[in-house]
């Protein structure tokens, strides 16, 4: 991965994110620092097993955030990690005491920390790589259970084996532990650590793999329309996250000076979680920001339960504020916490604020305040795009596809050529959607075939037909809606510098063209109807695309949107050089911005031509209008646009 | 071949009440897409109510409907302080909702009640048993089944007969469609929270006669293994529930048999392997229930 090809803006992606970190970062130590100062040893221990926490719960984030998909297991890695360490670490004269029995010889090994650290990565990595690929297997995307089922899985095997396997770790009495006075001195190496990760973790959200990440993240379906393969990005979070984890396990035995298998289980992932969740754990900051919380709340909750109410000097002697206020308060403020913020603010406090992106927007906009950007001079600069496409044309073929009994496409077949705008109607239930969703890859043919030129795409994966040009936009909006809109058509740009090699159209000046400047900045879920069918096209547009399937453009737009779409239909396309097969059934959009037409009815082609001589056709008449023969399709088929 | 059919009979009975459990889990997740990960709680509460009926000196003719009364309650409850707020969420604010509502709980009965174990009798005839041949049969195994199949059949017939049933299985299978006809949402979720608590409180009565004890953390295990059987019959689906459970129990029953001595300690570990391979290569479950994503 070539590091500046990975960011989009050095400013943006790299600078401000290292800043940023670097201010985080700062915030823990030297308020970490000064709490330690004014409190003596305890706060000194409490304060050490926060920071190790943070870089537990950033190495959390680096794959919940950026994925969406949900780990119980993160927790079963460290226990990995932490074993591994341990095993590795501890000096053979106290091994040959507490595992005598140590396979491979391993009660021989004597290694340095950082050797120790360095190991218990590598062997962490590799059992990473492992759930990682089941994961990609299973399907994972953000909210799956399967996903939740196989990670808890490995927390409990994991948990299973330390308790079992007590020839290496010494099960569950006794543990491992150091020599007293043989761990963690000062906190330099927690200092370094923290900060590292935290600008990593900074850097890779704003790198091209952690944005394609995120863009599954928001919509699984519509990433891989995009090209984007979301295995990938996932496996990079997770062998990024697990890394991260593995370190701060090894720091975390190392500090406490012992390992036992209930170290790294249950009531640790509900730590974790419970700090990831309340900051929110779509951000670093968020992530950052919940360890501080849930760290305070703890310290508070145990000194209540423990000295009952004292408070500032306040303090509250009574009977009854004892019995309520007693040991497992912790617990219950756990439990609460998760509760709570999952029923009042279930994306945390922060939701994705980010603190650097935070400060980017305010320097930005107090220099364009200084210069302001007159719209004329980003806009159609750059629209036009130049990938090599042979002249090769759209060919579908005999496509047949059946849902259980119900034959939704019965030897469809159409050609587009490069540079045409064809128009596909049909009454609902004719099969248009299935005919747009089997050539993205999105559901497989019974029968059939086509290919893009040469190529030959029946059968692959969206991302590869993406990849190959073929570029659609979904009849019910599917953009990345956290992203805003310049990173939507952002991320499919990058997807073509990537994949589709020649010149692209410029991010800005689609944008521009989408009439979206003003809200480039929002994010897509605040946009309007009109304005979001806009930034889709835009957006497949950034794919320098071949072919454009636009699937219902129109739907739900008035006449003048219509017409309106017409323009900027024809106008990218042409800006980028895409054959256009677009599918509606409103015939007054569909003649206005079509060469040609094919129309479908249950399944099969029954015409095709000019609209001129679509319209004349006594069968189209016949199945589309139904003037003579009356409402027939719709009781039959229903909306079977799936 | 005595040895399968004494483990087959011993798996039937262990997962007669993994059954239950996952039932009621699925029942849950049909209407409302709810992991309820508190499901153990209405196990952990029923144990001290059993516990606190039997130092009144009760026997288990009193304990047994108690439990299930305080079950159903305790799962409407649950619904009313906690799941109402999140219906519709995303399906892992709900989860993780639930897994909340188990930290508290549990908490709960660690400050205010005891964080030790709390003992009671388990009726004498548990452990009596009689031979069919070679085979050994426990009369407990053989009531847990013959108690399940039961309680099985009426839930069938709850569904499959009554309005109340047609509105859950139609709610079930598209939840918006079902109101749009009129079923009114309220009333399935809380039904449906209720026969999970009926089916929870008779696994229950079942898994507190053999444990004959209870902790704050009791209902952890039987949770954990109702979640697993609803999971690997493909959530959603009543039947993969009970077919789940059953299968769960015979896996159980039979590695911890045959599973060389070495690392027959490793029974739950093997399982989970398993079900992890499971969701690997078939991430809806045993049975699953196609939701086909509207593009």
């Amino acid at each position: 991965m070539k590091l500046p090809g990975s960011f989009a803006d050095m400013r943006r992606d790299v600078a401000f994110p290292m800043t940023g970190a670097a201010l985080l970062a700062a915030v823990l130590i030297i308020g970490g620092a000064a709490y330690s100062a004014a409190g003596g040893a305890t706060a000194d221990k409490l304060v050490t097993a926060m920071l190790i926490d943070a870089i537990m719960v950033v190495g959390l984030q680096i794959y919940i955030g950026n994925t969406g998909v949900f780990s119980f297991g993160h927790i079963g890695f460290a226990a990995v990690a932490g074993y591994a360490f341990a095993v590795l670490a501890i000096e053979p004269a106290r091994k040959s005491t507490v595992i005598r029995n140590a396979p491979w010889g391993l009660n021989e090994v004597h290694l340095t920390p950082v050797q120790a650290t360095a190991v218990a990565v590598l062997v962490t990595l590799a059992a990473a790589v492992v759930v990682g690929w089941g994961l990609a297997r299973s399907g994972a995307k953000s909210g799956s259970v399967s996903a939740a089922v196989i990670t808890l899985a490995l927390l409990f095997v994991t948990h299973e084996l330390a308790l079992n396997w007590t020839d290496l770790t010494g099960g569950d009495r006794a543990g491992l532990s150091f020599r007293i006075g043989n761990t963690l001195e000062g906190r330099t190496a927690i200092y370094v650590v923290l900060v590292a990760v935290i600008v990593v973790a900074r850097l890779f959200a704003q790198s091209r793999i952690g944005r394609l990440a995120q863009a599954a993240r928001e919509d699984n379906l519509a990433a891989r329309a995009m090209g984007v393969n979301p295995v990938a990005g996932q496996m990079a979070a997770l062998l990024l996250s697990v890394l991260v984890v593995a370190v701060a396990a090894s720091l975390r035995v190392y500090d406490i000076g012992n390992i036992t298998p209930k170290f790294f289980f249950f009531d640790y992932t509900l730590l974790t979680l419970v700090m990831l969740i309340v900051g929110g754990r779509n951000s670093v900051t968020g992530a950052l920001s919940g360890v501080v919380i849930i760290t305070a709340g703890r310290e508070l909750t145990r000194r209540f339960a423990s000295d009952g109410f004292e408070f500032f000097g306040a303090s509250l002697d009574a009977p009854v504020v004892d019995w309520l206020l007693r040991e497992g308060l912790t617990q219950i403020f756990l439990g609460a916490a998760m509760l709570g913020f999952m029923i009042l603010r279930a994306n945390g406090l922060l939701g994705d604020w980010e603190l650097d992106a935070w400060l980017w927007r305010r320097w930005r906009r107090r220099k364009s305040e200084e210069r302001p950007e007159p719209l004329a001079e980003v806009a159609p600069v750059g629209l036009h795009a130049e990938v090599d496409h042979e002249g090769a044309a759209l060919e579908v073929h005999d496509l047949a596809v059946d849902f259980g009994g119900f034959r939704a496409l019965d030897g469809a077949g159409l050609t587009v050529a490069p540079d045409e705008v064809v128009g596909l109607i049909g009454p609902n239930g004719a099969g248009k959607t299935t005919l747009v969703n089997v050539i993205t890859g999105i559901v497989a043919p019974t029968t059939g075939w086509f290919r893009v030129g040469e190529r030959e795409l029946t059968g692959a994966p969206s991302h590869d037909i993406a990849r190959a040009g073929l570029v659609r936009t979904f009849q019910n909006l599917r953009l990345f809606e956290a992203l805003t809109v310049r990173k939507n058509v952002e991320l499919a740009s990058r997807v073509a510098a990537q994949h589709r090699p020649g010149s692209h159209p410029a991010v800005d000046a689609l944008v521009a063209e989408a009439g979206l400047w003003d809200v480039r900045d929002r994010r897509a879920r605040e946009l309007d109807y009109g304005s979001a069918r806009r930034l889709e096209l835009a957006r497949a547009a950034a794919m320098a695309p071949a072919f454009l399937l636009l699937d219902e453009p129109t739907s739900g737009m008035s006449d003048a949107e219509s017409d309106e779409m017409i323009r900027t239909v024809r106008h990218m396309a042409a800006a980028v050089d895409a054959g256009v097969l677009v599918i509606d059934h409103d015939l007054n959009f569909i003649t206005g911005i079509s060469d040609r037409i094919y129309v479908l009815d249950q399944g099969q082609v029954i015409s095709v031509g000019t609209p001129d001589e679509v319209q004349a056709d006594p069968a189209v008449q016949a199945a589309y209008l139904g003037a003579e023969t009356g409402n027939r399709h719709e009781a039959q088929a229903g909306d079977g646009d799936v | 071949m005595t040895e399968l059919a004494q483990n087959v009979i011993d798996g039937l009975g262990r997962g007669s009440i993994y059954a239950l459990l996952a039932l009621g889990i699925a029942v849950i997740f049909g209407v409302m897409h709810l992991l309820n990960f508190a499901h153990g709680e209405l196990i952990t509460v029923s144990g001290y109510v059993a516990y606190w009926v039997f130092s009144a000196g009760l026997s288990w003719y009193w304990i047994a409907p108690l439990v299930v009364l305080v079950s159903v309650g305790t799962a409407l409850a649950i619904e009313q302080i906690a799941f109402r707020w999140v219906r519709g969420a995303a399906d892992f604010t709900m989860l993780l909702t639930s897994f909340g509502v188990h930290f508290v709980v549990q908490a709960l009965f660690f400050m205010y009640v005891s964080a030790s174990v709390r003992n009671f009798d388990r009726p004498r005839w548990i452990t009596n048993t009689f031979d069919i041949g070679p085979v050994t049969i426990e009369v407990f195994d053989v009531v847990v089944i013959v108690v399940t199949a039961l309680t099985l059949a009426a839930t069938a017939a709850v569904l499959q007969r009554t309005m109340f049933g047609l509105s859950l299985r139609a709610a079930a299978e598209d939840f918006d469609a079902a109101r749009l006809m009129g079923v009114k949402s309220d009333r399935v979720i809380r039904g449906a929270f209720a026969l999970s608590g009926v089916l929870a409180g008779i696994a229950a009565i079942f898994w507190l006669m053999r444990a004959g004890q209870t902790t704050p953390s009791a209902g952890i295990t039987p949770m954990l293994k109702g979640v697993l059987a609803a999971l690997i019959g493909g959530l959603g689906s009543l039947r993969g529930a009970v077919l789940g459970g059953l299968v769960l129990g015979l896996a159980e029953v039979l590695l911890r048999s045959r599973l060389p001595d070495g690392i027959a300690g490793l029974t739950d570990g093997v399982v989970f392997v398993l079900i992890a391979l499971l969701f690997i290569f078939r991430p809806g479950g045993l049975i699953t229930v196609s939701r086909a994503e509207r593009v």
